[in-house]
């Protein structure tokens, strides 16, 4: 899949790049981060201008994480029908309104593999649109002009880039979890301490 | 949710975050060293980059035209080097070639390719030593 698509990409140019990455903000499971640096080092080599590529890059991906959000948004009351009395409902919705700016920051670029969910979860909860946009554009910024930049900068030696950071987001991710795991259970067991001793 | 049931989330979340962080740390600091090996001293902005020369970087995802504007030859070497016609194999990649013209032999194709491009550089200039080399005629001490 990945060749196949970088083989479009040298032949077809920006056009298909940002068909990639608005597949990819659907929920498609493309290497966009890849694709991305490599889009850089195509760009030094003079095969994409790299000006025109970054912004038909950016719209596209955008536009995607916004109908991602819209999908969510829609599936909004069939969810709230379900968990429209559950308290828990309201506390993840409270915690994503908190947290969600950052989420959506973080997502766009470091850790790429939760972003569908996120936009998901954004367009289901009262997350506001405009908020969602504004963290969206400031971490896709990052991930198109600050990714494709190395891609850029390595040239040629883009692959060493894309194994660097392909590893520093897995790892970001299984900081999250483990993270996120370790609070759950703090919180868990000092639940079950105050039932055992009120 | 039971608190069982809250319990597997936990231990799972934990289970999960440990494997990923071992699986990829691991390979954080394998491709940190890497990536600093190859890290650029300085940060330019040229126009185009220079012709590249290095073979090893040939992949089969590539197409002809691709390698010929990365290593600034005519196209037309690389299909003669290949004995296939230009017409219809313009957007191909090495990889289709090699399926559609030598089936039997997986890889041909990329082979042709880097030793077409090494016979068409022009031979490497001997390498410049690291250190300054002293004049053939000794300097005259200073005298005061």
């Amino acid at each position: 899949m990945t060749d196949f698509l970088l083989t479009q990409i040298i032949n077809y140019g920006a056009p298909i790049l940002g068909a990639i990455v608005f597949i990819g903000a659907m929920g498609a499971p493309f290497p966009g981060t890849l694709i991305v640096i490599a889009a850089g080092a195509f760009s030094k080599q003079g095969i994409l201008p790299w000006a025109t590529t970054g912004l038909i890059a950016l719209m596209c991906v955008v536009l995607g994480d916004s109908l991602s959000y819209g999908m969510g948004y829609y599936a909004r009351e069939r969810i709230l029908r379900r968990f429209q009395n559950s308290k828990r409902w309201a506390q993840a919705e409270s915690t994503f309104y908190r947290w969600g700016g950052m989420s959506v920051f973080w997502t766009r670029f470091l850790i790429t593999g939760i972003a569908v969910p996120v936009n998901l979860i954004a367009g289901t909860s009262d997350f506001r649109f405009r908020r969602f946009i504004l963290y969206d554009l400031i971490g896709e910024c990052i991930w198109i002009f600050g990714y494709g930049g190395l891609g850029y900068l390595f040239g040629t030696q883009w692959e060493v880039v894309s194994n660097f950071l392909g590893n520093v987001s897995g790892l970001a991710l299984g900081l999250l979890f483990l993270v996120v795991g370790i609070m759950l259970a703090i919180r868990w067991l000092r639940a079950s301490q105050l039932k055992t001793n009120p | 949710m039971t608190p069982s049931r809250q319990r597997l989330l936990v231990i799972a979340l934990i289970m999960i975050g440990l494997a990923f962080v071992v699986f990829f740390g691991v390979r954080f600091v394998y491709a940190f060293r890497e990536f600093n090996g190859h890290r650029p001293r300085h940060f330019s902005l040229p126009q185009s980059e220079p012709a590249e020369t290095d073979v090893t970087l040939i992949r089969d995802w590539m197409t002809i035209g691709y390698l010929s504007h990365a290593y600034q030859l005519p196209p037309n070497l690389l299909y003669e080097a290949l004995n296939i016609p230009p017409r219809g194999n313009e957007h191909k990649s090495l990889k289709q070639l090699n399926k559609k013209y030598y089936p039997e032999a997986p890889g041909i194709v990329v082979e042709k390719v880097k030793a077409a491009i090494l016979a068409d550089q022009p031979p490497q200039s001997p390498l410049a030593p690291d250190t300054a080399v002293p004049p053939a005629t000794a300097v005259p001490p200073v005298t005061p």
